[in-house]
């Protein structure tokens, strides 16, 4: 067993309300630079749609992630020789969208006419006036659904009859879906780099690019599954999302995280064992929720601490890994799950799916907007089981059937507890329906409503003093620290 | 038995310093006749008939008696052209005798000393009964089929160079040279036996090129003199047939070059068809033409 550190995240679909607050927070921070302007290492999508880049999820246009033999899909010794000066499966420029600013000085000089004046926009990229065709959220809130929505590769497994269901006037449905780079335990970017300039960091588990090693092959890119290295144009190098590391040594939430208003994001360090990840990465579609599972190790198990402390795992970042609300909501809850695992990078973000309930419901010709039922059933949840088990669960409906009936089961039990106008008898049979016992559905409850700043964050501590312990002495590091030049990133060798 | 005779010692220095003079002088002529073996032989001989240049034997006395001293020749060793240019009548009428107007060419490390010692050098071997620079050992053979399709062959390149040198072809053309004709960096080879005055001319200059171009590939690398008769056998066949190289040969290899470009290009747009896929566009374009129909 060799164990190691993992800081895993939690998003909790049913309490994100799509404001992009998150996504801001992380552009103003990291990607408001020359060449960055069109990355977005933290987007919010409206699901059902087809995402940014554009049909990110669609790996016969992509070729991201492995297949199940353990090979990457999107190069090879010898694919790469015939390939070498452009990889077709590169996302374009117009797949993202084209970065743009507007010409604000239009609305000063515009001579007097009888139309207002508007701000023209402007490429970032060419410094022309352009059309604007499509942006990081285009489809936000189904805008364009025909056309996008419509589209999404969740939808694959459908009926024709539910997808008409789902675009029906007056039962339209959609939630938000909050990506950051996953920082996967099998990660294809890191894999795909042939300057090896990528790389997952050791104590906990953060994928990185160095910026003086990147060599703008653009590898990276087209491996990733989830689209998350984005290559920036004037730098010549590629960037990603870093987990705001200077932010989480120094015992801070990442900025999307610390920004989130609804709260969605939970952070947390899980205990794994890294030398089942090829066997775990290589296993059947079907069995890839449970083995992933399987790797997260239970922190209060004596031989699994013994073995953390074998791999100088500090014991402050063990404590971490016992109160992480991410090991709750994975491995004792199971309510997360992991989106997308049977890209087979088992990514270490993963997702509480939303509920969705029935606001409106079809009599006749008319709609009665009452619902019968407090909590509806969840097999007649708007967003079908299908298409969240194609998102989030590799195609097991029944991972998210059980995530579903759990919440729903405690909502029962704390509408129960708090309004008590519900049948005890009822809430206890569906508590025992959900596998869920009263105790766990008030934890439940607990860190999800309730949770303060320091239960949803759980950051380990970075240790820094430790790692400069081995350089130099740390007190004149200290003192050092933050003088000299930084060397910018530069285009070349 | 010490003697202290001042005129013994004085003639003894004096033989040394002879000795030592002579020695130099000697050195000196060597060098002389080398510099003459190498740039001169190939136009001139001493007393074995014109080549391209005049037959150098007595050159001294031909000037005088033109009147023309022996500080014009230095001069016009020195640089030719210019004495031409100036309009000199005597080395018009010099130019005028030479096989295809030729101009003696100026070499460009030609001193006035050098000139001075070759001039002394000439009236030296004048005197020989039979010089060193008395004609080249170059086959005067009639030439026969043989000979010019050997030379063909070596001119090609088919046969290679037993020197090792690079073949004919490389840099020069002569007429017949088929669709893609020969090398342009060199001059056309189709008329060069009467540029050079003959088929002699042609193999004296072949034995010790004098141009920098061909001196520094075959100075290391010389013809063999069988090798040159069978290519002078070639030229001047094809001067007989005085057919000029092929002018349509260049455009030939342009439009040659211009469609395996367009092939390679067309082959690597194939391979690579791919290349502008692209998702946003089509997926959002397409849908909406199927929308319109």
């Amino acid at each position: 067993m060799n164990v190691r550190a993992q800081i895993s995240m939690v998003f909790h679909l049913d309490k994100c309300i799509g404001c992009h607050t998150c996504s801001l927070a992380c552009k103003n921070i990291w990607t408001d630079r020359p060449g960055t302007e069109y990355m977005w290492w933290n987007n919010v999508e409206t699901k059902p749609g087809t995402g940014y880049p554009t049909l990110w999820e669609d790996q016969q246009r992509y070729r991201g992630g492995w297949d199940a033999e353990g090979k990457l899909k999107s190069t090879g010794k010898a694919w790469i020789v015939a390939n070498i000066f452009h990889h077709p499966s590169m996302p374009t420029m117009d797949d993202y969208y084209e970065p743009w600013t507007y010409d604000y000085q239009e609305l000063f000089n515009a001579p007097e006419g009888p139309d207002q004046p508007t701000a023209r926009p402007i490429s970032l990229v060419t410094g022309k006036h352009i059309d604007i065709e499509a942006g990081p959220n285009w489809d936000d809130d189904l805008g364009g659904s025909p056309v996008y929505a419509a589209n999404d590769p969740n939808l694959a497994a459908l009926t024709p009859e539910q997808r008409r269901q789902l675009f029906a006037i007056e039962q339209l449905v959609f939630f938000y879906l909050p990506r950051i780079c996953n920082h996967c335990l099998n990660p294809a970017c890191v894999a795909a780099c042939p300057s090896a300039a990528l790389y997952k960091r050791g104590e906990d588990g953060i994928v990185l690019l160095d910026q003086k090693r990147c060599r703008a092959w653009r590898a990276c890119v087209p491996a990733c599954p989830y689209k998350k290295t984005y290559y920036n144009w004037s730098t010549g190098k590629t960037e990603k999302c870093i987990l705001c590391f200077p932010r989480i040594e120094t015992g801070q939430a990442p900025a999307c995280f610390h920004s989130c208003v609804g709260r969605i994001r939970y952070l947390g360090v899980l205990l794994y064992d890294a030398d089942r990840i090829h066997e775990v990465a290589t296993m059947p579609d079907e069995e890839l929720i449970e083995a992933q599972r399987s790797l997260i190790l239970d922190p209060f198990d004596p031989e699994v601490l013994a073995a953390a402390r074998g791999n100088n795992v500090p014991e402050s970042t063990i404590e971490a890994a016992q109160k992480s609300p991410v090991y709750q909501y994975v491995k004792v809850w199971k309510l997360a799950l992991p989106p997308h695992l049977e890209f087979r990078t088992l990514p270490m973000l993963f997702y509480v799916p939303s509920m969705a309930p029935v606001m409106a419901s079809r009599q006749g010709d008319t709609l009665d907007h009452l619902s019968q039922d407090l909590f509806h059933d969840i097999e007649q949840a708007r967003v079908p089981i299908r298409y969240l088990a194609n998102l989030l669960a590799a195609g097991s409906e029944a991972r998210v059937r059980y995530a579903l009936r759990k919440q729903k089961a405690v909502r029962w039990h704390r509408r129960s507890v708090t309004v008590g106008d519900v049948d005890a008898e009822v809430v206890r049979r569906m508590l025992r329906e959900a596998d869920c016992s009263p105790e766990e559905a008030d934890a439940i409850y607990r860190l999800t409503a309730l949770s303060t700043f320091d239960e949803r964050f759980v950051i380990p501590p970075g240790h820094r003093e430790m790692g400069v312990e081995t350089q130099q002495d740390p007190l004149m590091h200290k003192q050092q620290a933050g003088f000299g030049f930084i060397a910018g990133p530069r285009r070349g060798l | 038995m010490q003697t202290h005779c001042p005129i013994r010692r004085m003639m003894c220095v004096q033989v040394m310093l002879l000795a030592s003079f002579l020695g130099v002088r000697a050195g000196l002529a060597q060098e002389t006749a080398d510099y003459f073996r190498t740039r001169c032989s190939s136009c001139h001989t001493i007393g074995a008939g014109r080549l391209t240049g005049p037959d150098l034997k007595n050159v001294v006395e031909r000037a005088g008696a033109s009147g023309k001293d022996r500080e014009w020749l230095i001069r016009f060793i020195q640089d030719p052209q210019a004495m031409i240019q100036s309009g000199d009548a005597y080395a018009l009428k010099l130019q005028r005798e030479t096989p295809g107007n030729a101009v003696m060419p100026t070499q460009p490390d030609m001193t006035r000393a050098l000139a001075g010692s070759l001039l002394d050098l000439i009236e030296a071997e004048s005197k020989l009964e039979r010089s060193q620079f008395g004609g080249a050992p170059i086959s005067l053979a009639p030439f026969t089929p043989e000979d010019v399709q050997l030379g063909r062959e070596l001119f090609r390149g088919i046969r290679p160079l037993a020197g090792g040198g690079p073949p004919c072809i490389s840099c020069h053309t002569v007429g017949g040279m088929g669709t893609l004709g020969g090398g342009r960096l060199g001059p056309d080879l189709t008329l060069v036996n009467e540029r050079l005055g003959g088929p002699k001319g042609l193999s004296t200059w072949l034995l010790s090129p004098p141009t920098p171009t061909m001196q520094s590939l075959f100075k290391v690398e010389p013809l063999k003199p069988e090798e040159i008769h069978s290519v002078a056998a070639f030229l001047n066949q094809s001067a007989q047939q005085g057919v000029p190289a092929d002018m349509s040969g260049p455009l030939t290899f342009f439009l040659l070059g211009l469609g395996g470009a367009i092939g390679g290009l067309a082959l690597c747009d194939g391979i690579w068809s791919k290349r502008f896929r692209a998702v946003r566009h089509p997926l959002v374009h397409g849908q909406r033409e199927q929308g319109d129909e």
